[in-house]
């Protein structure tokens, strides 16, 4: 499927990797994707539960679009897409080049297991001495030298630590599959030649360097040497400088004119270390000074063998590069003084650590028990900002997912205790400023979790337990103490491990915090061009956000490919003529791979031949040896031509690594792929706890599962569904910084973009706004991206418009646009991007309109700026946040507005220091970087008040030449305050401006807030349920500047997904509808979460669009006629399915 | 206590010492009110407002209150708040800016600790050391009660069994290091 020439890297295979893969391998680009790690998924492989679902619903970052191209199977077992390479355990080690033409080169560790024959049986496991904390398990179990990076891998072969191994070889003796190889081969091809005249040195050398697996060969004195040297080679000479006859100076001379690739070190006794170093300017590569042991020299000689072995690292020819390395957790022990005691106190665990005890898959398997002592977990506190918001450990940050995960830990935790459990969350401000955030931490509340502000200094065990004790203010003033069975500390996040060294290699700065730094206002690109940043690796986002950031920086990605003309097609393989079978009888050929004799021996062959061919379709069952290696693999394709089944039947292990190999299969003797399936007769392997693997196996359950999958296949034809073509041009609606970032992210991609602004001028809010709270100009900002806007050749700028009615689906879309002096138009598109924006909700609370010192944010900018008010003459000023915003019926955190407050107060101290400035507050939501804003401002002497949601602040207006009169309770001194103030700013929050019926007319919905309801608000952020249909900018939801950019980019990025094709093709997996049976009821309209189906009343039939249905299978399970068929899953097939289960 | 009418965020309440009280207030201006220092505390049990409530009294402008309060005074410079708050604040040393502040207005019920400083570095300041029975004696006599000294009897009188204190008259002592003392309150006034 790679109809494109261009190639990206994409550094670091976590969620944010894996969504810029699959954002650029679904367009068409060859994608190398890396990760240091054993694994993908990165931190999400340890995490089963996120909000605000509190499942994982990772898969449905899945292709959509064309989803035969990758894998479609649970996202955290494993990923396969055509277009997508993956390496595991790989580094960068070094970047050259320019845009379009990077070189790469990557270094991959090597696992000294053959993940093509290791089956995942376990055997190596018990026989390995070695024991090591299991990092899956954040070190709450252990593991051995060979492992499994993550137990629910897919396919999932062992791997050796090499750090941890002994290399005793007890695993290779035991791999029934041969799949273990100790590096020792590498090793046996790297020869030293040691060159001393004592014999006692000469023995010594060869006997440490050959336990090593070293390949060692001796001389006694420098004409022996370079007699050796002339009859075999050598990588390595290690010889001695004082000697008879001929010296190591000149032996080494002499040597590197014969082999000049030959590394020396020199062997010296003190005395002579001169000489050596001297030695060292005539091709010497070190020097070891004498009397040495094996630990000085043993390490010294893998150095050397390893940077040779370097040398051979692989070479990748890339257009651009996304670094999407993610972030690490603080580790609590580096506190000064640690005094939550991790690490002494057992019952005090990080929130990993509690994830894997919540973990199905983790050490406790899920029980609510303390791993340590498996004591029932009863009472369980958080303790909030752990390496966050704390100067005193470098953090001048804000980790911004740590208040979530938290509360949705709590939550959990509740849930798993049935009630039973007390949560207590020990916070300073619940930062919940995402859309769905708030009403979730409510919920929380409602449900009994408890939320205490203060924060624990430190913990001590309560006397005579080891139960950790919190000593804390409760806000009256009161010292309380409180003993909990758990204590979790939310980490905050760091820069990721290495992030620092990746960005010197790739010659980037870092910015004050120790992340990557990008671009002003962009946040995914770099000072670098081709080089972008992806996810969290450049800040410090939640889930949804890296999965946006990560889209944004694919788009900007496939903008520098295209530009460097990446885009440029790629030879295409002609379409392979499939042999027409559908009037055929079926017939299944049963390949059955032995695997040596693991599968099945000689005797038992005969009994499932019987139980197979029991069923008439089989044609015939045969039994292949190792049908993954190529031999098999041919035995199998000379079968099915002699034979001529039409459908096939492997019966193996693996069936996600053959989905590849099946499609070569169909083009090798032209039975389609759709009509062949495979089996997996090894696993799985993760039974339930307790139950014997083997006596599952034993029971005859092969072949059973054998007959099941002949059932499904024999029902299985190919789908008569014609792929819907696609109209190549996209509408976006809105003008503003989201709608105009998104136009141009497509046309910069090559397909004509409609622009619909209702006003007469582009902009939108950043008419306004000025600057940033980091004072980033936003004037600037706007004046180029209308000059581009204005300048590009595939984009028309409807001023003065609105989109009056439309019609379609995806891939094509109609459009009636009116313009203001009422001339109307239809477009056809594709796809639609709606960046319709929002505004400053209207103020209606603290006697807003009474009183002109009484303004909202954006009046008291527009006051400033006219001069209507005077800094100078601002002695006095409240701020007063979440007016009207999180509480009913505007219960959501609009984000903007504290930093917002934060910019104007500083404004405000630095126009007039002897102002006073008091903001009233309820959370400050100074999440990210933002948070050292707070301090800043702080320091400039603005003072801050928490009040409470039942005790808002008091305003009294008692004349309009009066100063208004704000009352507030400070929650410390627990009394009224009261402030005369000649200005009071209301920070009033985001109302989005997306007309209901214009969502409507596309197919999308709102949420209750009036914002576009996301198809899934962390693995899909920007997309509408609907497909086709996206948003970006505060249509989306309430962002700044940076993050609504961020959006358009993601926003732009989906929609290529659709307009990269002249045809969407449809999937096997499909709903199919038989119309003879169908009654036009309609439940299976409703219930299609996808919105493929739609009653055409013209031909009063119920049409499905095959590129939008996921063949889920909810319309087949709700139609009462079996007028709905999922082709590949239909009744007859399952129940068929059952009956041979049962059989 | 309702503080209308009267603007209580207001630095102006006290003009002489608004400079030195700008100061301590710029000092502890980054202050989360997140209450570690409270909750680290050893001696908040005998305070009259815990650490917490007194910063923000101090944020506030409201320095009056603080001076009013024993809080600062019973601060033993243990370092647990300065070395535990989260925003790296000195705490400590933003508590001895009070106590100076303090000790210069003789505040009446801070008497007894000022008295005891006062007559301990006098006793220093003469002797270049201090002479405990000297020091005892002419603390008691300033404080005016006759009471004071019997609820030391008993310790005097341990301490003196083991030699630890002896009897001694008051006298003008050496006089050596008075220089010393001059000379950093000429530098202090000086600042």
């Amino acid at each position: 499927m790679k109809k494109k020439i261009g190639k990206a890297l994409v550094v670091g295979a976590g969620i944010a990797g894996i969504r810029s893969a699959l954002d650029l391998a679904e367009i068409g680009y060859g994608v190398v994707l890396i990760d240091k790690a054993e694994h993908i998924g990165g931190v999400l492989s340890q995490l089963d539960y996120q909000f605000p679902t509190n499942h994982c619903g990772m898969c449905r970052m899945l292709p959509l679009v064309e989803r035969d191209a990758g894998s479609q199977f649970c996202l955290r077992k494993g990923l396969f897409h055509e277009n997508i390479e993956i390496l595991l355990g790989t580094r960068v080690t070094a970047v050259a080049g320019e845009p379009g033409r990077f070189t790469v080169s990557l270094r991959t560790r090597p696992t000294w297991v053959d993940p093509q024959r290791c089956t995942g049986c376990g055997a190596c496991v018990p026989v390995c001495p070695v024991e090591v904390p299991d990092a899956f398990n954040a070190g709450l179990g252990r593991r051995k030298a060979i492992y499994l990076p993550v137990p629910h891998q897919v396919p999932n072969a062992y791997r050796i630590d090499p750090a941890a191994c002994t290399r005793c070889g007890a695993c290779v003796d035991a791999c029934p599959c041969g799949a273990i190889a100790l590096s020792t081969a590498e090793r046996k091809d790297f020869r030293i030649l040691v060159v001393d005249d004592e014999p006692i040195v000469r023995q010594s050398l060869e006997s440490w360097l050959e336990d090593e697996g070293f390949a060692v060969d001796t001389a006694a004195s420098a004409p022996e040497a370079l007699e050796a040297l002339e009859k075999s080679e050598y990588q390595l000479m290690l010889s001695d400088i004082k000697m008879a006859g001929m010296d190591g100076v000149e032996l080494l001379r002499q040597a590197k004119t014969a082999c000049p690739d030959l590394a020396v070190v020199l062997m010296t006794a003190y005395a002579t270390v001169e000489t050596a170093v001297e030695a060292m300017k005539i091709g010497a590569l070190d020097y070891l000074v004498k009397p040495f042991d094996p630990e000085t020299l043993v390490p010294m000689v893998m150095r050397v063998h390893e940077e040779l072995l370097a040398a051979k690292d692989r070479q990748v020819e890339v257009g651009a590069i996304v670094l999407a390395g993610g972030t690490d957790y603080f580790d609590p022990r580096q506190q000064a003084g640690n005094p939550y005691g991790y690490g002494r106190l057992p019952a005090v665990v990080t929130s990993l650590e509690f994830e894997r005890i919540v973990s199905g898959s983790g050490p406790t398997t899920g029980r609510l028990v303390r791993p340590h002592d498996g004591r029932p977990i009863r009472k369980i506190a958080w303790l909030q900002c752990v390496g966050s918001r704390d100067i005193q450990c470098g953090a001048d940050f804000c980790s911004s997912i740590c208040c979530m995960y938290a509360v949705k830990e709590a939550m959990l935790a509740r849930e798993k205790g049935a009630g039973e459990v007390e949560a207590a969350i020990f916070y300073m401000d619940m930062r919940c400023f995402g859309k769905p955030f708030q009403r979730y931490r409510d919920r929380a509340e409602a449900e009994g979790v408890r939320f205490e502000r203060g924060r624990i200094h430190s913990l001590a065990p309560a006397p005579g337990t080891a139960d950790p004790t919190l000593r804390f203010v409760a806000l009256d003033g009161t010292v309380r103490e409180e003993t909990f069975d758990l204590v979790v500390l939310a980490v905050g996040q760091r820069p990721a491990r290495g992030a620092a060294e990746l960005a010197q290699m790739v010659d980037l700065p870092l910015n004050p915090w120790g992340f990557l730094a990008t671009s002003p206002l962009s946040a995914v690109r770099t000072e670098r061009p081709g080089i972008v940043a992806g996810g969290s690796f450049a800040g410090l986002r939640d889930i949804g956000e890296s999965v946006i950031f990560a889209s944004a920086a694919a788009n900007e990605a496939s903008r520098v490919l295209h530009g460097t003309g990446g885009s440029l097609a790629a030879i295409e393989e002609a379409a392979t003529e499939f042999r027409d079978v559908s009037r055929q009888p079926p017939e299944v050929l049963v390949a059955v791979c032995t695997c040596g004799d693991r599968i099945l021996s000689q005797n038992d062959r005969r009994q499932w031949i019987d139980r197979l061919e029991r069923d008439p379709v089989v044609q015939e069952t045969i039994f292949i040896d190792r049908v993954c290696t190529a031999e098999g693999w041919q035995a199998l394709a000379d079968a099915i031509t002699a034979r001529r089944p039409n459908r096939v039947l492997i019966g193996a292990c693996h069936p996600y690594v053959f989905t590849r190999r099946l499609r070569e299969l169909g083009r090798a003797t032209r039975l389609h792929p759709a009509l062949m399936d495979v089996v997996d007769l090894l696993g799985p392997r993760m039974a339930a706890s307790g139950e014997n693997a083997e006596a599952v196996s034993s029971s005859g359950d092969l072949p059973r599962r054998l007959a099941m999958a002949v059932a499904r296949l024999q029902g299985t034809c190919l789908p008569q569904v014609e792929a819907t073509p696609v109209s190549r041009q996209a509408l976006v609606v809105g003008g503003g910084i989201a709608g105009m970032t998104a136009a141009l992210a497509i046309a910069d991609c090559g397909y004509p973009v409609d622009l619909v602004e209702a006003g007469d001028r582009l902009g939108g809010n950043l008419r306004w706004i000025g600057h940033t709270l980091d004072g980033h100009d936003l004037n600037a900002l706007l004046a180029e991206a209308i000059a581009r806007v204005g300048k590009h050749p595939k984009i028309t700028v409807h001023a003065n418009t609105r989109v009056r009615g439309a019609f379609g689906e995806v891939g094509h879309f109609y459009s009636t646009l009116e313009a203001a002096d009422g001339a109307a138009q239809t477009l056809e598109h594709g796809v639609v991007v709606l960046a319709t924006g929002g505004g400053e909700a209207a103020a209606s609370a603290y006697g807003f309109g009474s009183h002109p010192a009484i303004v909202t944010q954006k009046g008291f900018q527009e006051a400033l700026a006219e001069g209507r008010f005077d800094p100078a003459a601002l002695n006095t000023v409240v701020m007063i946040q979440c007016v009207g915003s999180r509480e009913e019926p505007r219960n959501f955190c609009s984000r903007v507005c504290c930093p917002t407050t934060l910019k104007q107060a500083l404004a405000l101290k630095r126009d007039n220091p002897e102002a006073t400035v008091v903001v009233l507050y309820r959370d400050l939501m100074t999440y990210g970087f933002a948070e050292t804003w707070f301090t800043r401002a702080r320091r400039a002497g603005v003072i801050f008040v928490a009040y409470r949601l039942d005790d808002k602040p008091k305003v009294e207006v008692a004349g309009p030449d009066r100063p208004v009169t704000v009352t507030v309770t400070d929650a410390v001194l627990g009394r009224p305050l009261t402030v005369a103030a000649d200005a009071v700013v209301l920070a009033t929050g985001i109302a989005p401006g997306l007309p209901a019926d214009l969502a409507a007319a596309y197919g999308a919905t709102l949420d209750q807030d009036g914002f576009l309801a996301e198809a899934e608000s962390k693995w899909r952020p920007v997309d509408s349920l609907r497909e086709g249909v996206f948003a970006c900018g505060l249509a989306l939801g309430p962002r700044n500047v940076e993050e609504s950019v961020a959006t358009a980019g993601a926003a732009a990025q989906r929609a290529l997904r659709i307009l990269e094709r002249e045809r969407l093709p449809a999937a096997h997996l499909t709903a199919v509808v038989r119309h003879s049976l169908c009654a036009r009821c309609g439940r299976c309209i409703e219930a299609c979460p996808y919105e493929a189906r739609r009653l055409d009343e013209e031909l009063d039939r119920v049409l499905v669009n095959p590129a939008m249905c996921q063949g889920c299978g909810a319309c087949e399970a709700v139609c009462p006629n079996g007028a709905a068929v999922l082709n590949g899953l239909s009744m007859p097939q399952v129940f068929g399915m059952l009956d041979q289960a049962l059989a | 206590m309702a503080l209308a009418e009267k603007t209580a965020i207001d630095l102006g309440t006290m003009p002489e010492e608004a400079a030195a009280l700008a100061e301590i207030r710029a000092m502890v201006q980054p202050c989360i009110q997140c209450g570690t220092c409270t909750g680290s505390c050893p001696n908040e049990f005998a305070m009259d407002l815990t650490p917490r409530h007194m910063w923000r009294l101090v944020l506030l402008g409201l320095a009056e209150e603080v001076l009013a309060s024993r809080t600062f005074s019973l601060c033993s410079a243990c370092y647990m708040c300065t070395l535990r708050c989260p925003r790296g604040l000195p705490l400590t040393e933003a508590i001895g800016r009070l106590k100076q502040l303090a000790a210069r207005r003789h505040l009446p019920h801070l008497r007894s600790g000022d008295l005891f400083y006062r007559n301990f570095i006098a006793s220093v300041r003469r002797h270049g050391r201090v002479r405990e029975m000297e020091f005892m004696g002419l603390y008691f006599a300033q404080m005016m009660n006759p009471w004071l000294p019997l609820r030391y009897a008993g310790m005097g009188g341990r301490l003196m069994r083991r030699g630890k204190v002896a009897l001694q008259l008051p006298s003008r002592g050496s006089g050596r290091l008075v220089k010393l003392f001059e000379k950093v309150a000429e530098m202090e006034n000086r600042s």
